[in-house]
């Protein structure tokens, strides 16, 4: 790994460069102090900090309610997670098939679930199943409408891994005489699922946030369950600003894990 | 196929206007978040601590926020802080700060792919940094990501949908489709409608992209 680039740029800075360097990191560290600072002000003249609007963060049924809302959106994003995985699979089989009338029907498949917005497909879940009469609970009003656009995006990643498996690895493998589903799923399918670790990981953080779209169809997820106690103490701000503090380090927790994983393999 | 035919009937106009206010989100939120994007990337190399702390910050909150919790915190929040935006701002501002943090991370992947050693010579041309950042790390770095940003708008365009999740006064396709559903039974007409001209406009996206990418792409 080389130098970072601005290493590179501002690498050797003569005295003078450096004085200049130092006096403008204190103004803007002053100028951002003072914006600190007027936000904080903003909060407090708004009365966002009185003690009634923090006070129920101090009580353990709070984090414990919260903590059921964060389960929830946990228990719909692994499940939605692993049916994408799986249907990804499936959809990605199709669309290497050779045979044109299995290979253009999931082409469009993959199309129109990447295309549609997941939203889109909750309020199908949502509003339109139940009048042709089928109805899904809450639970799968949202994790269904996520795992079907999921698996579409994670058909078109795992196509990007097979294409970069080296091409000599099917042909040794086909002239080894193993069948052609041997060849795709025990040489080119692992091989290819090694590149696109960090991807999938990367798909998992779209995943959780897709799930906040939960109060729609009022499955107690995270979102849901602030709006809750927000209906209970009224204090909007404090809540919306833990909650997305939470989504925040769920998330950011998941991008540096797929970092990681990408790490060592480049 | 009648379904559909009935339903354009009844609502071709509607649909027209709201797949024209899902590509004015889209453009509206996207060119002002591009160039915040750039901006955030620039300033986040110059040697100034501080300022790189609070815009790596940024970025990272941005980037892994939900966009509808941004969305209801602008809208619902907010003005319990006496910041009123109306709604139509609101999706515009949630839309434009996390398409500025994308860009940001996308910009930076394309920097680091720019050899050390250009640098190195630009430095020994005696070109400035400040200089050498505006005509040899920007312009690179842009050819490098159009692929990466042609994702970007696709999503974003996609996102436009949490603008129905706001009372707002013009409905996006999202919307739309939720009110047919709600007030007749062409509910299943109305979304596959909405889904073809997300779709096409994806498509439409994607094939741009692909012709920018071929055009301006870097070949090492």
């Amino acid at each position: 790994m080389s130098r970072p680039l601005e290493d590179i740029l501002f690498g050797a800075p003569s005295p003078q460069a450096q004085t200049v360097t130092r006096v403008v990191s204190v103004i803007a560290a002053a100028v951002l102090l003072l914006l600190a600072a007027g936000v904080a002000l903003r909060f407090h003249s708004a009365g966002q900090l009185d003690a009634r609007f923090w006070e129920f963060f101090a009580w353990p049924t709070t984090w414990a309610f919260l903590a059921r809302g964060l389960l929830g959106t946990l228990a719909s994003s692994a499940m939605a997670a692993v049916i994408a995985l799986v249907l990804g699979l499936v959809l990605l089989v199709g669309r290497l098939a050779r045979l044109r009338l299995v290979r253009w029907p999931s082409i469009a498949v993959i199309e129109f679930l990447r295309g549609t917005p997941t939203l889109l497909l909750i309020y199908v879940c949502f509003l339109v199943l139940p009048s042709v009469g089928i109805k899904l609970s809450t639970y799968w009003m949202l994790t269904l409408p996520i795992s079907l656009s999921t698996a579409a995006v994670v058909a078109e990643v795992y196509r990007a891994g097979v294409l970069a498996v080296p091409r000599g690895q099917t042909d040794a493998a086909r002239s080894l005489g193993l069948t052609e589903a041997q060849v795709f799923f025990l040489v080119v399918f692992p091989q290819a699922l090694r590149y696109i670790v960090p991807a999938l990981v990367a798909q998992l953080v779209i995943v959780v946030k897709d799930t906040t779209f939960g109060y729609v169809v009022t499955y107690g997820e995270l979102m849901q369950n602030a709006k809750v106690l927000i209906a209970n103490y009224h204090a909007l701000v404090p809540v919306y600003l833990v909650v997305a503090a939470l989504y925040c380090l769920v998330n950011y927790a998941i991008s540096r894990a797929s970092k990681r994983l990408g790490g060592p393999m480049h | 196929m009648g379904d559909v035919s009935r339903l354009l009937a009844d609502y071709g106009p509607a649909f027209g206007q709201a797949l024209f206010l899902t590509w004015k989100l889209t453009v509206v939120s996207f060119v002002p978040g591009f160039l915040l994007g750039v901006v955030v990337t620039v300033l986040r190399l110059l040697p100034l601590p501080p300022l790189r702390f609070v815009l790596t910050g940024y970025v990272e909150i941005f980037r892994n926020i939900p966009s509808v919790a941004l969305l209801i915190f602008i809208v619902f929040a907010l003005p319990d802080l006496n910041v009123v935006i109306d709604y139509e701002p609101s999706v515009v501002l949630t839309l434009t700060l996390v398409c500025s943090a994308f860009t940001a991370d996308y910009l930076r992947s394309g920097i680091n792919t720019i050899p050390g050693g250009q640098i190195e010579a630009a430095l020994s041309l005696g070109l400035r940094p400040t200089r050498i950042i505006s005509a040899v790390v920007l312009p690179q770095a842009l050819r490098a990501v159009v692929q990466p940003m042609t994702s970007l708008l696709i999503a974003l365009m996609l996102s436009t949908s949490l603008a129905s999740q706001v009372p707002f006064p013009g409905r996006e396709l999202t919307a739309l489709v939720s009110k047919i559903a709600n007030d007749s039974a062409a509910g299943m007409a109305a979304f596959a409608v909405a889904a073809a001209m997300y779709v096409a406009t994806g498509l439409l996206i994607a094939w741009a992209g692909g012709a920018l990418e071929k055009k301006v792409r870097i070949l090492r």
